[in-house]
């Protein structure tokens, strides 16, 4: 391990100074589960640390009827799925905090961790897109509310600012008949980086579909939305034509590349069997 | 034999290092410390092939907290050999300590030792190289190309590391002549690495009268000792190898590493003790693989099964260096002439250097390649043949007096035995007629198959081995087992620890064992080739036997009797017939009027031949025709080991050669960039073990059907056996779900897609 410089600020305010005024090298610490990975494995070259862990008020879980739940940038993987705020409200989340590394590393690893490592295959980020989650920062010059859609720059980055420092994440409630599944794909069932991962976040009104999003994961540089496919889906009964047409549609949309995992070829294909299941799987859930 | 009632052979006796293991009191390698501790750092080369002409370490050593750098210019220039064995056996001297020539990406060109190992591993990057690069030799056809760039100027010539092996037996010609069904197929293997628990460690430290204490993680501790005496040119009483727990080996740490002379040079130009610890990457960059292998097989079988005839080629990949590939070739090409009897057999193998890391010995042993081919196709040719897959087995399966690989007759034959029970246990008929869609999913096929492996105990005729054991009985009754066999994890010790306490007659506990010093513990092979039990188990045996008399000597003075009427059970002296008169073994060795104390010593040698352990794999996997995802879904391994000695380590150690051969089945393949030679998942990241979530259901079953007269009460080897059935079981399995044969592993998802494509569009086209 290289060694670097610690840092342990105890205000917003402070630690985004720091984060300014030390440069290139300086980095967040939070969980660290990546973090000290990378240290260690020398893919990241850090020569500061800043913990946020002694800054207040980011340990936060809420939930209300009418802004749905809110958790702040110290919440780890594993207090999120114990909360209970996500049985029958976001199953997909839930799914995907089940599927995301170890017990141990959930009980270090941060969900905003996860959502700002702005990996493609991140297993949190499909369903907090398909679910429509803000991401609330803080900054100098006042703060913002960033649908997390449009937060990701490509992969490992994101739109913040330099001092700019995530918060919390919103994610409003589900709305009336809502259908939800995170389905993903690896070389194994646990401890694995998603090959692909695909999240679906539905509303069903008397079988007719009348909102439809669904966010592909490791398939692009940045967890995309298929908007496309969502057209196809919308409108229609969910019939196997439509999932049919839908996983077509879903390969279309996406822009995988080869590596040792998998094959583009293979992970398009895998988005076209995950997208079916995963709508398919929603339905069920809610059933 | 003679009917033996066991007290504690046979018996789940508790560990004797289960309390130090679980409390985290157990002492590795890693844990020692010692005052003045410098830790030490290896660059690694980021290049295939070339030759070093110009590396500048001068900015490394003015880098404050560097105490030495060493590059080729700085270390003997010794050729040695990788994998350390006695000169019985057939080895290649292909290294140098530190060499101006780069043959493979990621082998060390320098060494740093520095105050810190931060500050080691910063002024590795200090260090400049300037390469001349060289044509790489990526892959076994490049290397066996007519004009392919030679890596070693040693050898045989043509990037072979030993002349090929041919072995050649009754009349391939007229076989094939006599065959009504001839079967001819291709194979091919991947790159599994062991991924021990425990990275390579060592620890150096000289002292003032030019003595080397050495502390390292090895299964090997004497070949260490033997092949570092060489190269630094000691007595071997100046070189003390210590090995105290052991986090796994797996037949890779049998070899001598880079890393370890590098860490006792650096020590002596220090003049302080270095440790050199490997990260998770270096234990694949700078560790030891399976050998990937191109196999062809041609087998000619008569109507009703029978074989007449076996011609098979086999190619190992070495990679960079020799390492056990003599071995393995010799070992797994002979193998080809058994586990399914065959009188014309023609047998050619080979293996070759590529600019690639190094292979060298696994679990196995060249056994794995040869097993998986021979296997599959003799599915093939049961189905061909309208036979039953358990049937045509059962009809070729090695008998009692065959001529075994090793040259020597089979002794007690226990593969039939195997596969009979499999056939009831496993309930293979009815499962092989039940229906291969699953309800609950109707992407799934299920799939049953079988696979079946003999192996060795003990590396001969390779090496002519030697155990020994030295065993105590100190004056208070206690007694001490001294051997040199090192414990890898397996629970060899509280095994030979058994033996010992049964064949004496005192209880398990009063039994404790020294090991892993090579200054004190009696000399030793090393643990390998499944023959820790077999081998030094049989030398403790003897040892505690021939105590045992001697201790019943003292004990007649003391009770006025002849010896040979006393008898020792749980550690009390009885006379026989008269059950009043008796003394406990403390009696009998402590002091009494006239009578100081003694302790007594007994040493155990034993020179083996060769037994063999077999083993039948019943598996039922589920292929997801969508995703192309093999499950293993059920699992029951036959296993005869003729005597088991301690059940619960005997079902673990074949639990875990389940768990890796299917980790290198389906999921487990170190990736070599076939144009640059750059590794392309040197980690845990990217390099998928199967874990408790993959794991099937396991029904281990341990049959004592074939003692063996060589092994203590009959005991054979496990260790290697488990992981050898279980990768041909699963791939025939997987054609008895889908259809689809497949002669290469791992077979990824992806391939499974493929193959259904192809199946569907030649069915297709039949239509």
């Amino acid at each position: 391990m290289r060694r670097f410089e610690y840092h342990e600020p105890t205000s917003l305010k402070e630690a985004s100074q720091l984060l300014t005024s030390l440069g290139e090298g300086a980095y967040f610490l939070a969980g660290g589960t990546d973090l000290f990975v990378e240290i260690r494995e020398r893919l990241r070259q850090v020569r500061h640390l800043v913990n946020i862990k002694r800054v207040p008020g980011l340990d936060q879980i809420e939930w209300s009827d009418q802004t749905g739940l809110r958790f702040g940038a110290q919440v780890t993987a594993g207090q999120l799925e114990a909360s209970g705020y996500l049985n029958g409200r976001y199953p997909n989340l839930r799914a995907a905090l089940k599927a995301l590394a170890s017990i141990q590393v959930r009980n270090r690893a941060t969900v905003v961790g996860n959502v700002c490592r702005a990996s493609p295959s991140a297993d949190t980020i499909p369903p907090l897109i398909a679910d429509g989650a803000v991401i609330e920062t803080y900054r100098p010059g006042g703060g913002r509310h960033i649908p997390l859609a449009e937060f990701f720059a490509g992969p490992g980055r994101t739109v913040l600012e330099p001092g700019e420092i995530v918060i919390a994440v919103t994610v409003p409630p589900p709305a009336q008949g809502s259908h939800r599944a995170y389905l993903k794909h690896g070389r194994r069932k646990a401890m694995e980086l998603a090959t692909v991962g695909v999240a679906v976040s539905l509303e069903v009104e008397d079988g007719l579909c009348t909102g439809a999003r669904v966010a592909l994961g490791a398939v692009g540089p940045v967890v995309l939305r298929a908007p496309q496919t969502e057209a196809i889906l919308v409108g229609s009964r969910l019939d196997a034509a439509v999932l049919n047409a839908a996983a077509e549609q879903a390969m279309q949309e996406c822009t995988p590349i080869s590596n040792v995992r998998a094959s583009a070829e293979y992970r398009r294909e895998m988005v076209g069997v995950l997208t079916r299941r995963a709508v398919m799987l929603a339905l069920e859930e809610a059933a | 034999m003679t009917k033996h009632e066991f007290r504690i052979v046979g018996k789940s006796v508790k560990r004797q290092d289960v309390i130090e293991k679980i409390t985290g009191e157990g002492r590795y390698t890693g844990d020692y410390h010692l005052p003045g501790l410098l830790s030490g750092k290896i660059k690694r080369a980021e290049i295939a092939h070339a030759r070093i002409r110009r590396i500048d370490v001068s900015r490394a050593l003015a880098y404050p907290g560097v105490k030495a750098v060493l590059t080729h210019h700085d270390v003997p220039r010794v050729l040695h050999y990788g994998s350390p064995h006695p000169r019985s056996a057939s080895c290649t001297m292909d290294q140098y300590i530190l060499d101006d020539r780069v043959r493979f990406w990621g082998e060390g060109i320098a060494a740093v030792a520095a105050v810190s190992e931060e500050i080691a591993d910063e002024a590795l990057d200090l260090i400049e190289v300037e390469y001349e690069p060289l044509p790489a030799v990526l892959d076994i056809d490049a290397a066996q190309a007519p004009d392919a760039p030679l890596i070693h100027d040693v050898g045989p010539g043509g990037n072979l590391v030993i002349p090929p092996v041919h072995i050649e037996r009754g009349d391939v010609e007229k076989g094939f002549a006599e065959a009504d069904l001839i079967l001819e197929g291709e194979f091919s293997g991947g790159r599994p690495v062991p991924t021990y628990m425990e990275p390579n460690v060592c620890i150096a430290d000289w002292d003032g009268s030019n003595k080397l204490t050495f502390w390292t993680s090895t299964q090997t501790s004497f070949m260490v000792r033997g092949a570092l005496a060489e190269v630094l040119g000691l007595p071997l009483n100046k070189v003390r190898v210590l090995v105290d727990h052991m986090g796994g080996g797996f037949g890779a740490k049998q070899d001598l590493f880079q890393h370890e002379f590098l860490c006792a040079l650096l020590a002596k130009k220090c003049r302080r003790p270095v440790k050199m610890e490997f990260t998770r990457r270096e234990t694949f960059l700078a560790g030891r693989s399976r050998h990937p292998f191109r196999l062809w097989l041609r087998q000619g079988f008569r109507k009703d099964g029978t074989l007449t005839a076996r011609e098979m080629k086999i190619v190992y990949e070495s990679g960079a260096y020799g390492s056990h590939s003599p071995g393995v070739t010799n070992v797994g090409t002979a193998s080809a002439t058994s586990l399914y009897r065959c009188e014309n057999v023609r047998l050619d193998g080979r293996a070759v250097y590529t600019n690639t890391p190094i292979a060298g010995a696994y679990r196995g042993y060249g056994v794995v390649q040869t097993y998986f081919a021979i296997d599959i196709q003799m599915d093939e040719a049961a189905e061909k043949l309208g036979i039953d897959p358990a049937g045509i087995r059962l009809r070729n399966a090695v008998r009692e007096g065959d001529i075994a690989p090793s040259g020597h007759p089979v002794v007690g034959y226990g593969l039939e035995a195997c596969i009979r029970h499999g056939i009831r246990a496993f309930d293979w008929a009815g499962k092989r007629a039940a229906d291969r869609h699953d309800p609950a999913n109707p992407a799934i096929r299920k799939g049953w198959g079988i696979g079946c492996e003999m192996h060795g105990s003990s590396a001969y005729p390779g090496i002519k081995e030697q155990g020994n054991a030295i065993v105590r009985m100190n004056e208070d009754g206690s007694v001490t087992l001294l051997t040199g066999a090192a414990g890898l994890g397996t629970g060899a010790h509280t095994a030979l620890a058994q033996i010992v306490a049964e064949e004496l007659g005192v209880p398990f506990e009063t039994v404790s064992v020294v090991h892993g010093d090579t200054d004190v513990v009696p000399w030793d092979i090393g643990a390998f080739a499944s023959h820790t039990t077999y081998l030094v188990g049989s030398a403790a045996k003897m040892a505690a036997a021939e105590l045992r008399q001697r201790v019943l000597a003292r004990a007649a003075e003391k009770l006025q009797e002849k010896p040979g009427h006393l008898e020792m059970v749980e550690g009390v002296i009885l006379v026989q017939g008269q059950p009043d008169r008796s003394i406990t073994v403390a009696e009998a060795m402590g002091p009494s009027r006239g009578i100081p104390a003694e302790h007594l010593v007994a040493s155990g040698s034993y020179m083996p031949t060769k037994s063999y352990s077999f083993a039948a794999h019943f598996v039922e996997v589920a292929v997801d025709t969508e995703t192309g995802i093999i499950e293993c879904r059920k699992v029951m391994p036959v296993h005869d080991v003729g005597r088991v000695i301690h059940p619960v380590a005997a079902q673990g150690q074949i639990e875990g050669g389940i768990q890796q051969g299917i980790g290198h089945t389906l999921t487990e393949d170190y990736v070599i960039d076939r144009t640059t030679g750059r590794s392309l998942n040197a980690g845990l990241v990217d390099y998928k073990m199967p874990l408790s979530m993959d794991m099937p259901d396991i029904e281990t079953v341990i049959l004592e059907a074939a003692p063996d007269p060589g092994g203590p009460w009959g005991a054979k080897g496990v260790g290697e056996d488990p992981i050898i059935a279980i990768g041909p079981a699963i791939a025939n399995a997987v054609y008895d779900a889908i259809g689809v044969r497949f002669h290469h592993y791992p077979i990824t998802p992806e391939d499974v897609l493929n193959g259904l494509r192809r199946k569907a569009a030649e069915s297709s086209a039949r239509d």
